[in-house]
């Protein structure tokens, strides 16, 4: 009978690696595309006769900073807490689902969490990246969704547009933390 | 003989008026103050008797720095400099300024712990400190040129590895608003025309020595790479300002704003800043870009790299390359500063075309940082700006100049938001030529009651923010509620402390922030979101008694206030928590002299009650409460009409406020009437014959 290798013996330790590998990058990765790859590379952990659940929870088990996201349609999305923060993945999980609700969530975890609004421009950046024109049409959209309706904007003097949530945050507050955000630091420095 | 490590050992002391130059023993005569201000308010207390003006041969200047000044520990690179100050109105009292750079190093390097500087020179001098070789030297080819060229001459003089602090001509012509300049930008506000009282242009060290450490070296080094794990980016800000893979939590008003995509546009070639992970010690410098902060991103590709003092990972200053600067307006491409000195052209604009992030604006700051800079002007943390602004608006200016003088002006380019406005006001301002400038240059108190205009008109602006004696706020409840403002009452020219500031302003959520202030005040109630203030409670005054004394030991040990304490970290593993005790960490293990954080918090209280029996005695009334820690009107106000804590407005409540000063007062143990220290006060820290003498004179309560 063939001697088996460590990977042969191990078939998920090179799980742990290209997760790491991946959030070391900014980016999650799915399980599907793990075992693609894994099948590409012509991995003996593929060809081994390891399920795939049993695959990836000896993958966990062994590797503390291994995490899992799950996504709308209940995908499982891995990352490295060693390389990258829950916040960030929850963040790049939600950017691959419905953008409204990305978006809506966003704020109003920044209404209740710290608390204060988020300037429009912050989904343009990474991890959101979402152009002008998505961010508008989500925002009109919000207007006239149920289940929207504390998602509310504030403008600053010189012209910037917040946004945060009526459920968390109360509109003056959120007018003044804004412009605080946008001019009073500046002016305060 | 206790060998002590830390500490140069002397003194330096110069008299100009009879060339006179000798030493004294730090450890003697000013352990127990440090250094820094420690060192310098020692010396108006025992040499500089009640009465004296700025402008006095009588009055002192005190260039002091601390036993951590040029060792590694990060944030070392401040000088503070000690005075009467000639902006404080109605009467000079005590004040200082502090300058980072290179000049706190140099002089420890060159065997000094301070310089005491008295008397008047009978023409213009500079003093050369090389190493153990002091003497004064003739200035008169210096004399009437501004700061840069000074700096040039004296280093090709000394040595190009020399650290040059100099007045321009401001101080020189005895503006009060000047400035003492070393290494390029780094400004000590408001004491260049007390050098020039003295015909004193400037100060070139070179120094060739180091500074001993008293601890085993493994031990200093574990600290050292403690404290620069639990660094944030400027003013101590632990969490970056975008979403960044490694962090769990981000605040748009963060001035860690490293980012990949976000570049050093103008350096060569052109560094990517990257995503800074906190555990990346040696991305520390990358951290930070003051320009961009303020000025907006378009800046990135203006920015060469940052800059700032010795051994200061932070690189608060950032070095820009603007070519509109030369193709414009004839000055330096290359420009640098931070914060009030990187804004101070802009900030004469009321309005400025393309906004205050737009290219006129970038173009403004950079005329005024070559102007000011060089001819040493002080902005009173932007007091200067807002005063032309408010006078210029509210119609004084053209009711207090003669027509002549007013038509001299270009206000159609001023109103305009042109750049070279600056050019025809800042040089008048530095020559006193005329009344606007010389007016504008004695600073807000003087110029208020040369032309005749009742200070409460001020008190009373909102936008002015001017708070009391010639002076503005400086992080007052904008930042911190109740605490803020009671700190601002506390000094005779703006406050400079950041202890409380850096804290609420660090970008970690609310429940974190009160979690570390349960742990550091006794309360989670220490703090409140900023807008959602919360009536006065004694944790408050307990984080306002912490912090003051956090920035005297700051000022004594140099160390940056504008970075410390560092009571928060960006380390999650660490539950975001820094350590309140690494300043007598730093201290025991540089000196020898160990000493728990409770102990050198009590000598820091020492240090912060001698400033307040200089103020009582210089003032002559021991009634503090009501002639000395007061409130501007515009704090109680709010322009939407809502009312104190209500979610929404940063106005305080006047009944609220005095609760607040009396809790204060309960923490400190003075006088809750009078607002003065107690004889008991002064005793239990070691300022007992200081109470003796108050007694003398009616200063205890």
């Amino acid at each position: 009978m063939e001697e088996l290798s460590g990977e042969e013996k191990k078939p998920w330790a090179p799980v742990a690696e290209m997760v790491r590998e991946r959030s070391k990058e900014g980016k999650i990765v799915s399980q599907k595309e793990l075992l693609k790859e894994l099948a590409a590379q012509g991995s003996k952990a593929h060809r081994a006769e390891t399920a795939e659940a049993e695959l990836f929870r000896k993958a966990f088990e062994e590797n503390e900073d291994l995490k899992e996201l799950r996504d709308q349609d209940e995908e499982a999305w891995l990352y490295s807490s060693k390389w990258m923060s829950e916040a960030y993945a929850k963040a790049l999980v939600r950017r691959r689902g419905d953008p409204l609700l990305l978006m809506a969530e966003t704020i109003r975890e920044n209404s209740l969490k710290y608390p204060r609004p988020i300037p429009l421009h912050l989904f343009q950046d990474l991890p959101f990246e979402m152009t002008e024109e998505e961010i508008e049409s989500c925002l009109g959209k919000m207007k006239n969704l149920e289940g929207y309706e504390d998602i509310a904007q504030t403008t600053t003097s010189i012209g910037t547009v917040f946004l945060y949530s009526k459920a968390h945050l109360d509109p003056d507050h959120a007018a003044m933390l804004a412009e605080w955000l946008d001019v009073g630091q500046f002016n305060n420095p | 003989m206790v060998r002590y490590g830390g500490w140069s050992g002397k003194v330096l002391r110069v008299d100009l008026s009879s060339g006179r130059i000798w030493t004294e023993d730090t450890i003697e005569k000013y352990r127990d103050f440090l250094g820094g201000t420690g060192i310098g308010y020692k010396v108006l207390w025992d040499e500089v008797p009640a009465g004296t003006k700025p402008f006095d041969p009588g009055n002192k200047i005190i260039f002091g720095v601390g036993p951590l000044a040029g060792t590694g520990a990060p944030c070392n690179g401040r000088t503070a400099i000690t005075t009467l100050w000639p902006t404080c109105s109605p009467m000079p009292l005590v004040a200082t300024g502090h300058m980072g750079g290179h000049f706190a190093a140099a002089l420890k390097y060159a065997g000094y712990d301070a310089i005491v500087i008295e008397g008047k020179a009978d023409r213009p001098v500079w003093l050369s400190i090389v190493d153990q070789k002091v003497e004064i030297k003739d200035a008169r080819r210096l004399w009437g040129q501004g700061i840069r060229r000074t700096t040039i001459d004296i280093s090709q003089e000394i040595g190009a590895e020399a650290s040059v602090a100099a007045i321009g001509q401001a101080g020189e012509n005895l503006v009060p608003m000047s400035v003492v300049i070393n290494s390029f930008s780094h400004s000590a506000g408001g004491v260049g025309a007390v050098m020039g009282s003295k015909n004193l242009k400037a100060i070139g060290v070179l120094g060739t020595g180091s500074v001993h450490i008293a601890a085993d070296k493994s031990e200093w080094e574990k600290l050292i790479k403690l404290h620069l794990s639990l660094l944030g980016a400027n003013n101590q800000h632990v969490v970056p300002n975008s979403p960044q893979p490694w962090a769990e939590y981000y605040s748009p008003g963060s001035r860690w704003v490293a980012s990949k995509g976000r570049r050093w546009g103008a350096a060569d070639p052109p560094l990517e800043t990257g995503t800074c992970d906190p555990h990346e010690v040696n991305r520390i410098a990358y951290r930070t870009n003051n320009a961009a902060y303020f000025l907006g991103k378009e800046i990135w590709k203006y920015t060469i790299r940052g800059n700032g003092c010795t051994s200061c990972p932070i690189r608060c200053h950032t070095m820009l390359k603007v070519p509109a600067a030369k193709a414009k307006y004839g000055f330096s491409e290359v420009g640098q500063n931070t914060c009030v000195g990187l804004l101070f052209g802009r900030s004469f604009f009321k309005t400025i075309p393309d906004g205050p992030q737009g290219q006129t604006a970038l173009e403004a700051c950079m005329v005024g940082m070559h102007l000011a800079d060089d001819l040493g002007i002080w902005c009173n943390y932007g007091q200067l700006q807002r005063d032309l602004i408010k006078l210029y608006y509210d119609g004084y200016i053209k009711q207090k100049l003669g027509e002549k003088e007013f038509k001299s002006y270009s206000w159609d380019k001023y109103e305009k938001g042109d750049p070279t406005f600056l050019m025809e006001l800042l040089p008048r301002i530095a020559n006193k030529d005329g009344e606007l400038a010389t007016a504008l240059g004695l600073g807000t108190g003087y110029m208020l009651a040369r032309w005749g205009i009742s200070e409460e008109e001020w008190k009373k602006d909102y936008n002015a923010v001017y708070w009391k004696m010639g002076h503005p706020k400086h992080h007052s409840n904008e930042d911190a509620g109740q605490c803020g403002v009671i700190i601002n009452t506390q000094y005779n020219r703006d406050a400079q402390c950041h202890s409380h500031s850096n804290f609420t302003r660090n970008g970690l959520p609310l429940e974190v922030q009160k979690r570390l202030a349960a742990e550091i005040w006794g309360s989670p109630d220490a703090v409140d979101a900023v807008g959602a203030y919360t009536p006065m409670n004694r944790y408050k005054a307990r984080m306002a008694k912490w912090s003051l004394l956090r920035k005297e030991l700051h000022d004594s040990l140099s160390l940056c206030n504008w970075m410390g304490p560092w009571v928060a970290s960006p380390l999650k593993e660490r539950g975001y928590r820094g350590d309140d005790s690494l300043e007598s960490l730093l201290y025991s293990l540089a000196t020898g002299d160990r000493k728990s954080r409770e102990e050198l918090d009590q000598v820091a209280e020492r240090i912060f009650l001698l400033h307040r029996a200089l103020t009582i005695r210089d003032m002559g009334t021991v009634e503090m409460r009501t002639k000395h820690d007061t409130i501007p009107a515009w704090v109680f106000y709010d322009p939407a009409g809502k009312a104190p804590f209500s979610k929404g407005t940063n106005r305080m409540d006047p009944k609220d406020m005095e609760t607040a000063m009396d809790m204060f007062y309960e923490e400190m143990e003075w006088d809750p009437k009078t607002g003065a220290p107690t004889e008991s006060a002064y005793r239990k820290v070691g300022l007992a014959a200081v109470a003796d003498e108050l007694k003398k004179k009616g200063g205890l309560p």
